[in-house]
């Protein structure tokens, strides 16, 4: 490693997603202005035991020529496969055809890593169908999985680390990476997050009563939980210096990342909001931003009642009288939650918006459509709403155990 | 000779069906070609599983001592520890 001990300028140059609303980031931003939700029926397993059937199930798609390697679908899991997938469409976004001769290196989130695969193994083996249970099923087991596999894919030499901390980790990834990019450490961050939809987590969510029998409605009066997604998102991170020298525009700058503790609760967020609230300060401390610059908010917006209550808590202590007046989108309501991957696809999602200068809106929905009168946020409906000249934007990610994270994102204008 | 296919074609089904080879055909494997690192390219989870495969169908057992590299070099040397076997 060569640490150069400098703080450098951190520049978003490539982008790549696999979510719900398709393989790749044209059909997920063209979703997203759309305000369409990929919550739906889904088959990536049977669902009829459990309390709930909806998820935004990311199927198959093109899988832009990589399912032609004899190692796709033999070596990698579906999470390895949606996160090399969406870090090969960040690279090449990013123009860097080969990562060898670089100083990268790979910073990821994941909650469950090969945890379907690896219940599909036990499903055979437990019944004693030993020629359809697949050793092979269990070795992307482990959360670190999917970081590993896009270092294999793309000879990643340098610091490889994945961070598991439930729905916060694809965003501490992030901010893993920006430390990294900041201080020499690495001049190439791949950093984002995966997670494939698993019985595990789609059971455990509905023992806890924080899953929604319908769409997940963030915000909305009569919200009764969560939406089940997957995919990743990959974010190629570079000093700004070193992109603009070759000539390229970035797509935003990573201004700054924060987290926080709760130190509350196993699952509950403390409804005072103080922890998201510190992470959302620590992150506009960290880019030297005002709370009064930023033009938008992507919520963690779960949906479930505890988180969005809290949050609004949280955006009233850090924005003060404008928490009811800034721009709020909940991407969630269109991808469900990637769990691991859900801070790293809101990142990508922020940075689309910023770029656009217009912020996606969430459906309208049958059921409950207007938002909580308790927590009146400014909530884009139906249609993208125009945000010329924005500055910057938060994302939070607001985890079970308290974990929480926010990043800031600024719009990059050539000045 | 029975009319049961031969040990070596028996192992070679076994090798493309168990370890998900696609686009692979039993016939284009060679007797005497590696499995591991060069050749079919095959790694140690591959192996467990082979050997899995190998002792149902078979109806012999494995030593881990017998895994060494002798033995699951190519199909040729793994046909006649099963022949011994049988």
């Amino acid at each position: 490693m060569n640490h150069k001990a400098v703080s450098r300028r951190v520049a978003v140059s490539g982008v790549g997603a696999v979510s719900g609303l398709g393989w790749g980031i044209g059909p997920l931003w063209e979703g997203l202005r759309a305000g369409r939700t990929a919550i739906r029926p889904f088959e990536r397993f049977d669902n009829t035991a459990h309390r709930t059937h909806l998820a935004a199930e990311a199927a198959d798609g093109d899988s832009n020529g990589l399912a032609s390697d004899p190692r796709w679908r033999r070596l990698l899991s579906l999470a390895d496969r949606f996160a090399v997938f969406a870090a090969a469409e960040a690279l090449a976004m990013a123009g860097l055809a080969s990562l060898e001769d670089s100083e990268a290196g790979v910073f990821f989130g994941s909650s469950t890593g090969g945890m379907f695969e690896s219940e599909r193994f036990f499903n055979e083996f437990l019944r004693g169908r030993w020629r359809s249970a697949k050793l092979r099923d269990l070795a992307s087991q482990q959360v670190n999985a999917p970081g590993d596999a896009v270092a294999r894919w793309f000879g990643v030499s340098g610091p490889v680390r994945t961070i598991s901390s439930a729905c916060s980790s694809g965003a501490l990834a992030l901010g893993a990476a920006l430390d990294a990019v900041r201080s020499g450490e690495v001049d190439v961050a791949v950093a984002g997050g995966s997670d494939s939809l698993c019985q595990l987590t789609y059971a455990g969510f509905n023992a806890l009563r924080s899953v929604d029998e319908g769409p997940c409605r963030p915000f909305r009066a009569g919200r009764e939980g969560m939406s089940f997604g997957e995919g990743s998102a990959v974010l190629v991170l570079e000093p700004l210096e070193r992109v603009l020298a070759r000539g390229a525009e970035p797509l935003a700058e990573f201004a700054g990342a924060g987290s926080a503790c709760d130190a509350h609760h196993m699952t509950a967020p403390d409804p005072s909001g103080a922890g998201a609230a510190a992470a959302m300060e620590a992150a506009l401390l960290d880019a030297g931003l005002p709370a009064g610059e930023v033009g938008f908010v992507n919520a963690h917006g779960t949906g479930t009642p505890l988180n969005d209550a809290a949050e609004w808590r949280a955006l009233q202590r850090v924005f003060g009288e404008r928490a009811g007046e800034i721009p709020l989108t909940a991407t969630k309501a269109l991808l469900g939650h990637l769990l691991g991957s859900s801070g790293s696809i809101e990142a990508v999602a922020t940075v689309l918006c910023l770029r656009h200068e217009e912020l996606h809106p969430v459906p309208t929905c049958s059921a409950g459509a207007a938002v909580d009168p308790e927590l009146p946020v400014s909530l884009v409906l139906d249609r993208p709403l125009p945000l010329p000249g924005v500055k910057a934007a938060v994302s939070t990610s607001l985890a079970f155990g308290g974990s929480n994270a926010a990043l800031v994102f600024s719009r990059w204008k050539d000045s | 000779m029975s009319e049961a296919p031969a040990v070596p074609n028996r192992i070679k089904r076994l090798i493309v069906e168990s370890l998900h080879l696609e686009g692979m055909k039993p016939e284009m494997i060679e007797d005497e070609a590696p499995l591991f690192g060069e050749g079919l390219g095959l790694d140690s989870v591959d192996a467990l599983e082979l050997v899995v495969a190998l002792e149902k169908e078979f109806g012999i057992k494995i030593k881990s001592q017998e895994l060494g590299r002798e033995v699951f070099s190519s199909v040729s040397s793994l046909s006649e520890f099963i022949e011994a076997r049988t």
